[in-house]
């Protein structure tokens, strides 16, 4: 069971390695930091442990598998509390409200979220990245979706629907 | 290595299904707590099927491991969950797709999923989880779990140096 520490090792080596990243590089997409950051170290988890405890028995290979698994997990688990929790919707608002007491009236918070220009402080951020990403076509008022963003949002309408979630984006 | 393989995509796939049903069953239940008592419940399922699974048996070890490797892959399925229930972006994108020519002006989008709706319903969960209280004059207040999920975001950002999000 000891070589369940090489997960451990792995996902604060992770976090280490994003939190430096994040401070001192501050990327314009840390996402692509990250993602180099949990492959590698599962090269590196995966090349430690056969060397230690070689794949001579299946028990053995369903230990590198599970180390392997956990620790793309923990990798993931920290990488989604960054984007969804730090950066995200829900985890905003609770920032907002616990940061600013006038804003603790309904009314009050959405009218922080609204725009001068005509879009609000949701969308403003969303669509150029969609755009950027070659998700949508942006121009001017007109928003058109694009193969690769139709692919997308068919695989999240199939989501919808196999898990009974509504329509998503938070609203059931 | 294939065989393990194969046991873990049997293992996701029935995970996957049993939490599809239980959903379609009970469709306005926390999907996440459905996801992590399926993922517990399976587990003795994994730790034992090992000669089915495998086709051979596996020691007491690689039986927990077996149950973690289960675990984990609840985990992902948990992970992955998070993106069609409660992205934003994707909520556009799929606006967007169901829209006629799949195109709308940014008007139309507001129409369709606009900001009050976001934030109301964003408020009913927050609401629901206990992280506040919203009184009849709209007043909002945070509980305790509230100011320490505010608290910890707070401390999360600074940590990372986030100036300003959402």
């Amino acid at each position: 069971m000891i070589r369940l520490l090489l997960p451990l090792a792995g996902v604060v080596a992770f976090f280490l390695f994003s939190l430096i990243t994040v401070r001192l590089l501050r990327p314009k997409q840390p996402r692509r930091f990250f993602l180099v950051y949990a492959v590698a170290l599962l090269l590196v988890t995966g090349s430690v442990y056969v060397r230690v405890w070689p794949l001579d028995s299946l028990d053995a290979s369903a230990g590198l598998v599970c180390c392997l698994l956990l620790q793309a997990l923990m990798c993931l688990t920290l990488w989604n509390s960054f984007y969804s929790l730090l950066w995200g919707f829900s985890g905003g608002l609770m920032h907002d409200l616990y940061n600013d007491v006038d804003l603790r009236h309904v009314d009050r918070l959405i009218r922080s979220y609204e725009g001068d220009a005509g879009l609000d402080r949701i969308l403003a951020r969303r669509l150029p990245n969609l755009a950027a990403g070659g998700y949508i076509d942006l121009q001017g008022d007109t928003l058109r979706l694009r193969w690769k963003g139709r692919i997308i949002a068919s695989g999240t309408l199939v989501a919808f629907k196999t898990f009974s979630l509504g329509m998503g984006g938070g609203i059931k | 290595m294939i065989s393990l393989a194969s046991a873990a995509l049997a293992l996701l796939v029935l995970q996957v299904v049993l939490v599809a049903f239980a959903a379609a069953v009970r469709p306005n239940a926390n999907i996440y707590l459905t996801i992590v008592i399926i993922s517990l419940v399976t587990t003795p399922v994994a730790s034992v099927s090992d000669t089915i699974l495998l086709g051979q048996t596996l020691s007491r070890d690689g039986r927990v491991f077996m149950a973690l490797i289960n675990l984990a892959l609840g985990g992902f399925l948990f992970h992955f969950m998070t993106l069609p229930d409660r992205s934003v972006t994707l909520r556009i994108l799929v606006e967007l797709l169901i829209a006629p020519g799949a195109v709308l002006s940014a008007e139309g989008l507001r129409r369709r999923y606009s900001l009050r709706t976001m934030i109301a319903s964003r408020l009913d969960q927050l609401t629901a989880a206990r992280f506040m209280e919203v009184s009849a004059d709209q007043r909002i207040t945070l509980t305790r779990k509230g100011l320490w999920f505010g608290r910890f975001v707070t401390t999360g950002r600074k940590l990372f140096g986030i100036a300003s999000a959402n």
